[in-house]
């Protein structure tokens, strides 16, 4: 059973409900919010083991997120999951732990998942 | 083979050895162009070179001053410009040798050509290919600026002797017996530099064409940095564009992979997890096949734009709600007077209510046009009928042309919208083609049948309006 708790920022409900189904199967804890203040302020208030943020929140960038939330604690592991390959190119998406390209099959996500908790605090 | 070399021909006429020798003795500046025509052949090369916007036009026009019997009259005319340290061959006009001198000066005698008369208006085609004639004479012509080649500052003649070297390399190419050289300079280095010799009429140069051929250079080097610098304006604006397009395409790359791919991407994701493992709830299973089938819904919507957008941009157009039984009135009405006067009815049918199709007014007015007009040109002789119906299809929006005249020659059957066969039927045999044009421009397509005995129809699809 894994007992580490995810937090899916996404401005899509569909894609939330998809992970929510697809990753609490797996065991995780899954919270979720399609905005960026819900993620900030979920973020803030701790106990959250790795976030997985889409970069194309309505109008803002998720990748301004990223950056805030990696000023407020760099071990935090963040996966970026976009549908658009070319934003790896934006220097600003180096600070994420994964880059994930949106796919039907989420395995690629799952790994990272894996791989970022494995390798985080 | 072009006709827009040298005259010489023209020149041989009139040449009169005998004073001409009596001249050459006496040095070159005894006879001159007289002033009249050398100010008229000025004043049409400036007003040629105004308008001018291509620099291989610019020399083309200088040089065919150069050589026309009714300009210079010279027998063939080189322009060589400096880059780096050498001048290099560019652009040269006339017969290559005394054969084809011989031969294309003839055949424009018998069809009376006069060169300058062609500067009014290049033809592009025939300028580059006179530039391609001479490629290797002026592959051989090129040759590295050499001491001396900076002082320059006035056209002289060549001769075999001359202390030169980059002459006497320019003689011994041309096999000249001399050579008019007008050195176009920049900061006390050569520019450029324009060669002309009689090589086949050997008739000699006096100094009053020497003073026209120099004042003409000066045109050629003005129109040359204008036409160079207008070229380099457009190519720098052409990379402008390109960089804005392709801007405009990475942005359209980001919508898209966020329109298009992350419904396609939820969609599926949702099915592998239903498939993986149903929702114990009906509730969920329902909700998120719900999900699961607006993406889908979403995805194919955007598609659909995306489609009417690329075939709209392709030709800069703009795609509109149109009442096409409008336009078949209005259209229709336009040609009654004319069907009337050859005995032709025009039939219209729509359904009552507005059929709405994405289309251009003008370019689906002149669709129907052209379409009416080969079914007029059908019916010339015998008169007739012309139907014009409009009915829904979903998903399109069908525009039928029908007429009972005569049937389609054989030879466009196979493709009636092919352009350029030229029949009684169809005109100019451009129209049609152009229907095709216009309509796959508009994301619309045109089909044409004979199902029907004795008549012949062509069917416009237009895409309905949504």
């Amino acid at each position: 059973m894994n007992a580490s708790r995810l937090l899916f920022v996404d401005d899509e409900e569909g894609f939330l409900e998809l992970y929510r189904t697809a990753f609490a199967r797996d065991g995780y804890t899954v919270e979720t919010t399609d905005t960026v203040e819900g993620a900030r302020e979920r973020v803030a208030k701790g106990d959250i083991d790795l976030v997985v943020l889409d970069i194309r929140l309505g109008e803002t960038s998720g990748l301004a997120l990223l950056r805030e939330i990696k000023a407020r604690d760099a071990r935090l592991p963040v996966v970026l999951s976009t549908a658009y390959a070319r934003y790896q190119d934006d220097f600003s998406s180096w600070l994420a732990d994964a880059y994930i390209v949106k796919s039907s099959d989420l395995g690629e996500l799952k790994q990272a998942v894996r791989r970022c908790l494995g390798a985080g605090r | 083979m072009s006709v827009s070399r040298g005259a010489g021909g023209v020149q041989e006429r009139t040449h009169r050895p005998a004073r001409s020798r009596h001249l050459r003795e006496r040095g070159p500046a005894l006879r001159s162009m007289r002033p009249r025509r050398v100010l008229d052949l000025l004043r049409r090369v400036s007003e040629v070179l105004e308008t001018v916007v291509d620099p291989e036009v610019a020399a083309w026009s200088v040089l065919v001053a150069f050589t026309a019997g009714e300009g210079l009259g010279c027998n063939r005319a080189f322009l060589l410009l400096a880059d780096g340290e050498e001048l290099r061959g560019w652009f040269g006009v006339g017969p290559r040798t005394r054969e084809e001198a011989r031969e294309v000066w003839s055949e424009m005698r018998q069809r009376g050509v006069l060169p300058l008369e062609r500067l009014a208006a290049p033809d592009q085609g025939s300028v580059e290919a006179e530039q391609r004639r001479h490629t290797a004479t002026l592959a051989s012509l090129s040759h590295p600026i050499v001491k001396g080649c900076g002082a320059w500052r006035r056209a002289f003649i060549g001769r075999g002797n001359h202390p030169n070297p980059c002459v006497r390399h320019w003689l011994t190419v041309l096999e000249s017996r001399e050579l008019v050289v007008v050195p176009l300079m920049a900061s006390g280095r050569p520019w450029g530099v324009v060669l002309a010799d009689n090589f086949v009429t050997h008739v000699p140069i006096y100094h009053g064409t020497l003073e026209a051929a120099e004042t003409l250079a000066h045109y050629l080097r003005a129109a040359l940095e204008r036409t160079q610098l207008l070229r380099r304006f457009q190519e720098e604006r052409r990379r402008r564009l390109v960089a804005e397009h392709a801007t405009a395409l990475l942005d359209t790359a980001r919508t898209l992979a966020h329109d298009l791919k992350n419904p396609l991407a939820l969609a599926g994701g949702l099915a592998r997890e239903l498939m993986a493992a149903p929702p114990a709830s009906n509730e969920t299973l329902l909700r998120q096949l719900s999900i699961a089938a607006s993406a889908i819904s979403r995805a194919e919507q955007r598609l659909g734009e995306l489609v009417d957008g690329l075939a709209s941009r392709a030709d800069g157009i703009t795609l509109e709600p149109v009442e096409v039984g409008a336009i078949v009135d209005r259209v229709m009405e336009a040609f009654r007077p004319l069907a009337a006067s050859r005995g032709v009815r025009l039939l219209s049918y729509h359904p009552a209510r507005p059929v709405m199709a994405s289309a251009v007014v003008p370019s689906l007015e002149r669709c129907l046009e052209n379409l009416v007009v080969n079914a007029l040109e059908a019916l010339r002789d015998h008169g007739g009928e012309i139907h014009a119906a409009v009915s829904e299809d979903s998903p399109w929006v069908r525009l039928e042309v029908a007429d009972n005249g005569q049937p389609l020659p054989a030879a466009l059957r196979g493709d009636p919208f092919v352009g350029g066969i030229t029949t009684r039927r169809g005109g100019s045999g451009l129209g049609l083609a152009s229907v095709r044009t216009l309509a796959e421009a508009m994301g619309a397509k045109v089909e044409y049948d004979e199902r029907e005995p004795g008549w012949v129809r062509f069917t416009l699809f237009l895409r309905r309006w949504s």
